[in-house]
């Protein structure tokens, strides 16, 4: 009993420290593609600790609650899906967790927050219908919305569902607020409306979401390593190159329109997976 | 403490200078100077920056400006005149909406002069600022 | 106390105190009257809750008095035709006169015994309407004498709680029917009810949306009227329980696609919708009860009660695409919206059409899912409506724009209201469960069906999701200052009512592992064996689990990190960033040219043009009629 617990938990707990590497690295390898050095590995973490030793501003006393509880959220949705729990119900709770940050950006009556604000809504109406029809896929595919089904599948994923595997990368690329997709807020060196939906975090309500953030570009990154069950190392190979690709995408490639952001992910997501299903259909397999 | 040297986020504001300063400023973040590997972000936002460098004269209109963008930063945070317009006016310190270099306003920490000051000198100016802030903080830890 | 009282009480009652609130115009009286109504039938239901189902038969007074109430009914809405001269209405009595004469007094039909049955869904239909109602009672007590004094002249209150609480017996009545004859009279009573309150302003407008609701409204009598026609020429019966049991055939599947289509009517489905959308000019409790969590339930109840008889045909699935294609529809349209009530009717609309694609999935988990819906829906709708009308009468607007700061203005109201929007799109209170369910059963259309339904089904979620979301954001934009929240000073109905409906929507969200073992699994189990029987802690079921507690608990450990965190971090309040260009003290303006001072606005999004509802709903309508044709289609050939 306690064993079986220990691997999520120490997965968990391991998240903060692997997500603010990764971003680390994702500066880096940035830097290198622009023919820059690029700031040590460990620089996302001296950002979250000088955040969090500022004077602390906020926009209203409801901002260190609703960061807060983004961060936890996305915390508990990382928890269920290491302990294998139902997937649709953790993008619902991804889902709360995201409406927290929202909230709190229109909550300030700013300009730059509340346009953020709801360009991280048509953000999340952009990647929303991909992950449910991935979680509807594992149903239809597995018999159930458990991720513990996933492992219990005979086939990979990602030999059965390549469609939802591929626009997992449009997932990635607004989820990390990269070119094309950035348009709530971009990451450090870019800006867009200030700094979008973050414009009005500061000190320890910045670090706290700053958190949130690494961990849910964590928690996407485990959804994709599902692909391919059954050797989490290759699942995890597969993320890291997706997460790269994103990285490339958003040093070739400028901000595009929110509309166009809306138009891609839907035309794209939609057709491939209904069609992914329309193969599955014919050939029989469900 | 040491986090806060190696994660100095600026607040780039041009006071009405002729962009020369500003166009250097941006310099420095490109490939060749590279700031950002000091940890150094231009992030436009003044609640989540730590230095305010500032470009152009104090004059009447941008006080105002000024002193609310120098408001909305939280502590610990820096100030760098760049350029000798925001140091004491420049060429146009005679000018009757100028009121002088822009620590008529708000509070200076480094000035860096020169017109244009180069990203040499800016990154120069960054350093002295850390330097400032890390012998700061004994006094500042409440 | 044994069922029959219980279900003299449920039925009778109101039509009672629904006179003596007539008879009696004065407040007091009136408050008496309605305050010992609600709190009898609150009990009443809780009773027959406890006692379980039975059968009753009724003396032959009993049908006598409803045949002749009927008629009565039937000749006031064709008098009702005659004066707004409403063509409608006058052929649509008619097509129910003549043939409801013909039908009662020259057919021969053998009289059904049991008249009334109660079973495991008309119990949960009963304290739906007598919980949910009474408490919107208690509200109305409240709303109207604040409506009222705005308008100033006489008292017409009296004719309104006429209506409304008529509308509660009259539900009552047509959960307990066997008979279609009665569930017919029942129903157009409901339709009465309905038509009255709609009109009761009694401006153009009103008079207008509620000649709509009647002529809808008879389109479904006209319906029910030929469905028992085809039932009696089939089986020789219109006992409900009978049809269910009898032998499938053309005949059968017939009735239950003309039932299936006065549902339709009922719960403003595609291409009925219109009333629903027009009745918003009604006083709110009318929304709250009528058009959010009782009367619209009829239809929905109607599709639940003849779902399981239909399992695997292509009429089941035609029902569940009519359903879906409507809460498909409405999402979009309801992201165009900018008037509060609108936007609380295309919901409505929209979780009854997915409330009616579950049952009509005919899967065991899908009535489920369709059971848990219309059980959290109702209340969570009735407590919004509720909001929405406490607002309106503060701030004297519909326009969601202008619904601002209202953290500030009125903390309590406003607080409540984001709870209940949050309880209709987030995964801590049921409606999300049901969804949750609803999209696991998606995928069990015959197969290239299930691609269309699916791809409907994403994206009416996806639609709901950023319709709450951007109004929840909207409505939590609070201008920055020092000062306190105002006090707010609710009256008490209005606290009674509201905090009651609250404590429902969160006492049920935390006990949803009960109401599945106690109240869901029961009625699944009549038709399609044992489904539930899951913790409290885990919703389990054969597609996944849900966990409602585990959340509540991450919620819990939000406000105490959270509060935590803010206790020893503090925070300044800060304006927000506007470039520098803050004024001093002010908080909603910035400085602009010539240092001028300009009020800054932001509007919400609404997606017009591309979204509106001169664009969409003439085409929606046309699809909603073509697809129930092609529902009668598929039984008739």
């Amino acid at each position: 009993m306690n064993f079986r617990y220990m691997v999520p938990i120490l997965y968990v707990l391991a998240t903060p420290l692997m997500g603010g590497l990764m971003m680390g690295l994702d500066r880096k390898i940035t830097a290198r593609m622009q023919g820059r050095v690029g700031p040590p590995l460990v620089q996302p973490f001296y950002d979250v600790i000088k955040l969090w030793g500022k004077e602390p501003f906020i926009s209203s006393r409801m901002q260190p609650i609703l960061a807060t509880g983004y961060l936890v959220f996305v915390l508990t949705g990382l928890t269920l899906l290491a302990l294998k729990a139902d997937l649709l119900h953790i993008l619902f709770t991804l889902t709360l967790a995201d409406i927290c940050l929202i909230v709190s950006a229109y909550n300030s009556e700013s300009p730059y927050s509340n346009l953020g604000g709801r360009r991280e809504l048509l953000a999340m109406l952009s990647y929303e219908p991909i992950m449910v029809l991935t979680a509807m896929s594992i149903q239809i595919v597995t018999g159930s919305f458990l991720v513990s089904g996933i492992f219990s599948y005979g086939t990979p994923l990602l030999l059965v569902m390549p469609a939802a595997f591929i626009v997992q990368i449009l997932v990635l690329i607004i989820d990390m607020k990269k070119s094309p997709y950035d348009v709530s807020g971009s990451g450090h060196a870019h800006q867009e409306l200030v700094r979008g939906v973050y414009t009005e975090f500061s000190g320890y309500t910045m670090a706290l979401v700053e958190l949130g953030h690494w961990i849910k570009t964590v928690f996407i990154l485990s959804l994709i390593c599902l692909f391919w069950a059954h050797n989490l190392l290759f699942g995890a190979v597969l993320a890291l190159a997706l997460w790269f690709l994103a990285i490339l995408a958003d040093n070739i490639y400028p901000r595009l329109t929110w509309k166009s952001m809306l138009r891609t992910t839907w035309l794209t997501g939609f057709t491939l997976i209904l069609a992914n299903f329309v193969v599955l259909i014919v050939l029989e397999v469900i | 403490m040491k986090a806060r040297l190696k994660s100095l986020w600026v607040l780039h504001y041009d006071g009405g200078s002729c962009n020369g300063c500003d166009i250097e400023i941006l310099a420095a973040l490109t490939p060749k100077f590279d700031v950002e590997r000091f940890g150094i972000v231009n992030i436009g936002d003044p609640k989540q920056a730590d230095v305010l460098l500032v470009t152009g004269p104090a004059n009447h209109r941008n006080q105002r400006v000024l002193r609310n963008l120098y408001d909305q930063m939280p502590e610990p945070k820096m100030v760098i005149a760049v350029g000798t317009c925001a140091c004491t006016g420049g060429v146009f310190h005679n000018c009757p909406n100028v009121l002088g270099g822009i620590d008529k306003v708000i509070p200076v920490d480094v000035y860096v002069p020169g017109c244009a000051a180069r990203p040499e000198q800016i990154i120069d100016g960054v350093v002295l600022a850390m330097e400032k802030l890390a012998g700061k903080a004994p006094e500042e830890e409440e | 106390m044994n069922t029959e009282t219980l279900i003299a009480v449920n039925i009778g009652l109101p039509i009672v105190s629904a006179l003596a609130a007539f008879l009696f115009n004065h407040r007091r009286a009136r408050e008496g009257i309605v305050s010992v109504t609600a709190l009898t039938l609150i009990v009443s239901s809780l009773l027959l809750f406890l006692n379980g189902g039975m059968e009753l038969s009724l003396g032959h007074s009993f049908e006598v008095i409803v045949v002749v109430l009927d008629f009565v009914l039937l000749l006031y809405f064709l008098y009702q035709g005659f004066k707004a001269l409403s063509w409608q209405v006058i052929v649509l009595s008619l097509g129910q006169l003549a043939p409801a004469a013909y039908f009662e007094f020259v057919l021969e039909t053998p009289p059904v015994e049991a008249i009334l049955v109660i079973d495991r869904l008309s119990i949960l239909m009963t304290l739906i309407i007598n919980v949910i109602g009474s408490i919107v009672l208690v509200y109305a007590l409240g709303y109207m004498e604040e409506h009222e004094s705005h308008q100033g002249g006489e008292s017409r209150q009296n004719l309104f709680f006429f209506y409304l609480v008529l509308l509660l017996g009259a539900m009552n009545g047509l959960v307990y029917s066997n008979s279609l004859y009665w569930l017919y009279f029942f129903w157009e009573v409901t339709t009465l009810c309905c038509y009255e309150l709609i009109r009761y302003e009694g401006t153009e407008e009103a008079t207008e949306n509620g000649l709509r609701a009647l002529w809808m409204g008879l389109v479904g009598g006209v319906a029910m009227i030929a469905a028992m026609y085809v039932a009696n020429y089939g089986y020789g019966t219109i006992a409900i329980d009978e049809l269910l049991a009898a032998i499938p055939s053309r005949y059968l599947y017939l009735t239950f696609a003309l039932m299936a289509i006065a549902a339709f009517t009922k719960s403003a489905q595609l291409p009925f919708q219109s009333w629903l959308i027009g009745a918003m000019v009604a006083p709110t409790p009318v929304s709250a009860l009528l058009h959010s969590s009782t009367m619209v339930n009829a239809g929905v109840y109607l599709v639940l009660r003849v779902a399981p008889a239909i399992q695997g045909t292509y009429l089941t699935y035609g029902i569940a695409f009519i359903g879906i294609f409507s809460f498909m529809v409405t999402a979009i349209i309801a992201l165009s919206q900018k008037l509060s009530k609108k936007i609380l009717a295309y919901s409505t609309i929209g979780n009854l059409g997915l409330i009616i694609f579950c049952a009509a999935m005919n899967t065991p988990l899908s009535y489920s899912a369709a059971t848990i819906l219309l059980l959290f829906h109702s209340m969570s709708k009735g407590l919004l409506f509720m909001c929405a009308g406490v607002i309106e009468n503060r701030l004297h607007t519909r326009q969601i724009e202008d619904w601002k700061g209202l953290i500030s203005r009125l903390p309590v109201t406003a607080a409540i209201t984001m709870v209940g929007m949050v309880s209709m799109f987030l995964p801590l209170f049921g409606v999300l469960l049901g969804k949750w369910a609803a999209i696991g059963i998606t995928a069990t259309a015959p197969l290239f069906l299930s691609i269309v339904m699916i791809a409907m089904m994403v994206i009416g979620s996806s639609a709901t999701t950023l319709f709450w979301a951007k109004w929840l954001g909207h409505f939590a934009i609070t201008p920055m200052s020092d000062s306190e929240p105002a006090k707010e000073n609710l009256p008490a109905t209005y606290k009674l009512s509201l905090y009651s409906m609250l404590g429902l929507v969160i006492a049920a969200s935390l006990g949803s592992g009960l109401v599945l073992n106690r109240l869901v699994a029961p009625i699944v189990a009549m038709n399609y064996g044992k489904v539930w029987d899951t913790s409290i802690l885990v919703l389990s079921s054969q597609i996944g689990s849900f966990m409602i507690l585990p959340l509540w608990a991450a919620l819990a450990a939000v406000f105490i990190v959270g509060g935590l965190i803010f206790r020893s971090k503090g925070g300044v309040v800060k304006p927000p960033y506007m470039s520098g260009e803050n004024v001093e003290g002010e908080p909603e303006v910035f400085r602009s040219t010539a240092d001028g001072v300009v009020k800054y606005q932001i509007a919400g999004m609404f997606f017009d043009p591309d979204i509106t509802e001169s664009r969409w709903v003439p085409y929606s309508t046309l699809a909603g009629v073509f697809l129930n044709m092609i529902l009668l289609a598929l039984v008739i050939l």
